[in-house]
């Protein structure tokens, strides 16, 4: 089976950040990681014919991204596709997952290997997949399940556990149960087996995973700021229907040839607070009158021409992170140094 | 519920604690000139914010911080 | 360790049926109540109807807009239960107190700011909360045109705990040996001798204004610092609860009267631990004022020589946080903080189980996660409304609901076995 293999800019030997806005582009034949997988597919008897790369930012935050690289597949004579790994990075995890499952959705089989706390694992259905580990350490591990997987999936078969297919999403699902003791009595024994040197608990520390700091600016004059609400501040009347709570959408909206949120001309949509005041003067959620007003006095060098708004309301925490991570793709690829959030 | 400790739970690197969740870049308790200058002080906050340097998540409490300078 | 000399005694009353008769008394496990004479105790001008009706375990019923439960209790003629309502606000938990056990006195019906609350007397989700398992005699009431909510409230109220209270005396004056006495101590000074951890509890009150307050001697908490009471007072109603938020994260005053944290210290004293005594603490809104809170409690523990506390709350995410403040704060004076959770990992249990956890402090009890599905079937009868507002269904048709609306099935005072991934203890 002829099969093409997807990466990003970096593992395509591009270059790191600073190549991140790379458009899609294809080559024949294996590149990078890819040399490897392609070794342990010849061994299955198939053929890796091309490896189709583009840059994070791009392919996270541009929408017709994955219909691109799958035409650039298609074009290469993809019959079967594989994504990654992604290991733990989220651009990268996301474009792997849209890859895999536009192609599968075409009716080429495909998986995306990444890490499970990966943003993008959600979006991989209806194509499989496979966990990487969550580091570039695992490389060799990750490419030979990739390999083992995609086997399955050539003969037509469901790749599973073994071939580190990640489990549905209840794997790690918190479920109730009736325990032999009340709360308050397991509460005494927990006391007292931490009191003698115990370290268990019936809740582990949620894991929201580690947020590297961007580096700080020089100068704020010579830098183009976004502002960005979760506020759900929209256009009067919600023409795309933001949800006022549990979000599964992100919006942008222009502000170009605005000095002010006028009342009227926008409103939140949040469900979670009382709207009134922000509606009264919506610069309130969105400070975009004084932020003309430093951009006007060089506080700012420029204002970047749109707002983005979702709305924070019940958002789950793989949304969110997910929104996150599109953002931050596109604002860079718009040349913006920093984003001011407003949180509601 | 105040959401400052949330976001530093998080993760978010640069914090700026505002006055309340249905108004964060606003107090509509102040007539509208002294409400400006208070937007003006949460975005001049934010901008020191991105000028820092930090490490884990950082307050920048719009009281304290002093403006950078022009 | 020599046990601290005997302060209540709880006389205990095992009722075992009910039904409604010409007088309200007491005998061989039957409650009877006079339907007349109760319901003219619960008379106010804030209302214009009182209904009472008896649900018992097993029946095919459900109510719903479920709002408090007592459980009845008496201090015999001489009076003194539930001080600051019944009886006038002067220091409770001596002598004897006649229990009531297997039946509470429950309010129904709509107060505005209450969450759509339920209760199931048979099927799979009885068993989950306290007044599943109990004769509940349910007030329910129409309120007076015009009448402010906040006085149909306290007139609900008063005229709940003089249900209870009158039921318990009933008891009490029908002169029946009870059917088992428990000798309860308050706790003595810190021994300083034994070999035994002290652990004491921190029992957060919610304290939110109108609807969402828990009441001391008939005074709510907001404002004050934590405070340490004597764990027997407790048992007389010192503390009653006006709190309708959050049905399933909510402390009935029937669960305060009941403390499961300070039952089962009290069970383990003297032969693991040495039970160090009850703080109560509000919990603030603002968040200054919770740190504040956190750290006072912190010092009023190590004050009274405590080796660990478990704390529990009242309310969603935000009391979580004054959960997760006490036991960080704690942690920073050398002592223990447990705290109990309830978690809220989405339907699918898949999302992260706490949204303000603990900083440093990291040992917690689950109570169970909020929002996994049940399903309930129809039931025969339903009390407290005609509808399930929640769902805008018939109140006795089957239906699908989060665990979060059957009242005190995640209880964060530690009542119920509910706790999530099984009760086993998770290794860090």
């Amino acid at each position: 089976m002829k099969v093409v293999h997807y990466i990003n800019q970096f593992f395509a030997g591009i270059g790191g950040e600073d190549k991140a806005s790379t458009l899609p582009a294809s080559r024949e034949g294996a590149v990078g990681p890819g040399r490897k997988l392609a070794a342990a597919l010849a061994a299955e008897g198939h053929e890796l014919v091309a490896t189709v790369y583009c840059g994070d930012d791009y392919a996270a935050s541009e929408r017709n991204a994955p219909a691109e690289i799958l035409a650039l597949a298609t074009e290469a004579g993809a019959e079967l596709l594989i994504a990654g790994p992604a290991f733990g990075s989220g651009r990268y995890g996301i474009a792997c997952a849209r890859v895999a499952a536009a192609a599968s959705a075409a009716g080429i089989p495909a998986l995306a290997a990444m890490d499970p706390s990966n943003p993008g694992v959600p979006e991989v259905a209806p194509a499989v997949a496979v966990n990487s580990g969550d580091a570039a350490r695992h490389m060799g591990d990750a490419l030979t399940k990739m390999a083992a997987a995609a086997a399955v999936l050539a003969k037509g078969g469901t790749p599973g556990e073994a071939e580190g297919v990640i489990g549905g999403a209840s794997a790690g699902a918190r479920r109730n149960s009736l325990a032999p003791l009340t709360a308050a009595q397991r509460a005494v024994l927990l006391a007292l087996s931490r009191l003698a040197g115990g370290k268990t608990t019936e809740i582990k520390l949620p894991d929201f995973g580690h947020v590297a700091p961007a580096a700080p600016i020089a100068d704020p004059r010579e830098a183009v700021v976004a502002i960005l609400t979760e506020g759900a501040l929209v256009p009067f009347g919600n023409p795309d229907r933001l949800e006022s709570a549990r979000a599964k959408h992100w919006f942008r909206y222009p502000l170009t040839g605005r000095d002010t949120m006028a009342a009227g001309e926008f409103q939140s949509v949040h469900g979670g607070f009382s709207t009134v005041v922000a509606n009264a003067d919506p610069n309130r959620l969105l400070p975009l009158d004084v932020a003309r007003e430093m951009e006007a006095s060089g506080e700012i060098k420029a204002l970047h021409p749109d707002y983005l708004v979702t709305a924070g309301n019940g958002t789950g925490v793989a949304d969110a992170t997910h929104f996150g991570v599109e953002w931050a793709a596109e604002l860079r690829r718009a040349g913006v140094q920093a984003a001011i959030l407003t949180a509601t | 519920m105040n959401l400052v400790p949330i976001a530093a739970r998080v993760g978010a690197p640069r914090i700026v604690p505002t006055r309340g969740i249905p108004f964060p870049a606003g107090d509509p308790s102040l007539d509208p000139e002294a409400e400006r200058a208070w937007r003006r002080r949460l975005l001049e906050t934010a901008l020191v914010a991105v000028s820092t340097e930090v490490h884990k998540p950082t307050i920048f409490d719009p009281m304290l911080v002093a403006p950078a300078p022009a | 360790m020599v046990p601290s000399p005997v302060a209540l005694r709880r006389l205990i009353h095992r009722v075992t049926a009910v039904g409604f008769g010409d007088a309200t008394g007491f005998e061989a496990g039957t409650l009877s109540a006079s339907r007349p004479e109760l319901e003219a105790l619960v008379a106010d001008p804030a209302l214009t109807s009182v209904r009472l009706s008896w649900v018992s375990p097993g029946d095919s019923a459900r109510i719903v807009k479920v709002l408090d439960a007592v459980e009845p209790r008496s201090k015999g003629p001489k009076g003194g239960a539930f001080p600051g309502f019944v009886s006038p606000a002067k220091v409770q938990g001596r002598g004897e107190t006649h229990v009531l056990r297997g039946a509470a006195v429950v309010a129904a019906g709509f107060l505005p700011r209450a969450q759509e609350a339920l209760v199931e007397m048979s099927g799979p989700a009885a068993e989950l909360s306290p007044l599943g398992l109990t004769h509940n005699l349910v007030v329910e009431f129409e309120p007076a045109e015009g009448a402010a909510w906040e006085n149909v409230d306290a007139a609900l109220r008063r005229g709940m705990l003089r249900v209870a209270a009158r039921l318990a005396d009933a008891t009490a004056a029908a002169g029946a040996p009870p059917d088992e006495v428990e000798e309860i101590a308050t706790p003595g000074p810190r021994s300083g001798q034994g070999p035994l951890p002290r652990v004491g509890a921190i029992t957060n009150l919610q304290t939110q204004g109108a609807f969402k307050d828990v009441f001391f001697y008939g005074h709510s908490l907001a404002g004050s610092p934590p405070v340490a009471i004597d764990a027997c007072e407790i048992d007389d109603g010192a503390i009653v609860s006006g709190q309708y938020g959050h049905p399933a994260l909510r402390n009935p005053t029937y669960v305060h009267q009941n403390n499961p944290v300070v039952a089962a210290l009290r069970a383990a004293d003297t032969a693991t631990l040495e039970f160090a005594g009850l703080i109560l603490s509000p919990e603030p809104v603002d968040q200054a004022a919770k740190e504040l809170t956190a750290a006072h409690t912190a010092r009023l523990c190590a004050a009274l020589g405590w080796d660990a506390a478990i704390i529990t709350k009242e309310g969603g995410g935000n009391a979580d946080s004054d959960n997760s403040l006490k036991m960080d704060a704690l942690e920073e004076v050398g002592i223990l903080g447990v705290g109990l959770f309830s978690e809220m990992s989405g339907p699918d249990g898949n999302a992260p189980p706490l949204v303000s956890p603990p900083s440093t402090a990291t040992a917690m009890v689950s109570t169970g996660n909020y929002d996994e599905r049940l399903q309930l079937p129809a039931v025969e009868k339903a009390y407290g409304a005609e509808r399930f507002a929640l769902l805008d269904v018939d109140a006795s048709a089957a239906m699908e609901v989060p665990t979060a609306v059957i009242v005190a099935a995640l209880s964060p005072l530690g009542w119920g076995k509910l706790t999530a991934s099984g009760a086993d203890m998770v290794s860090e």
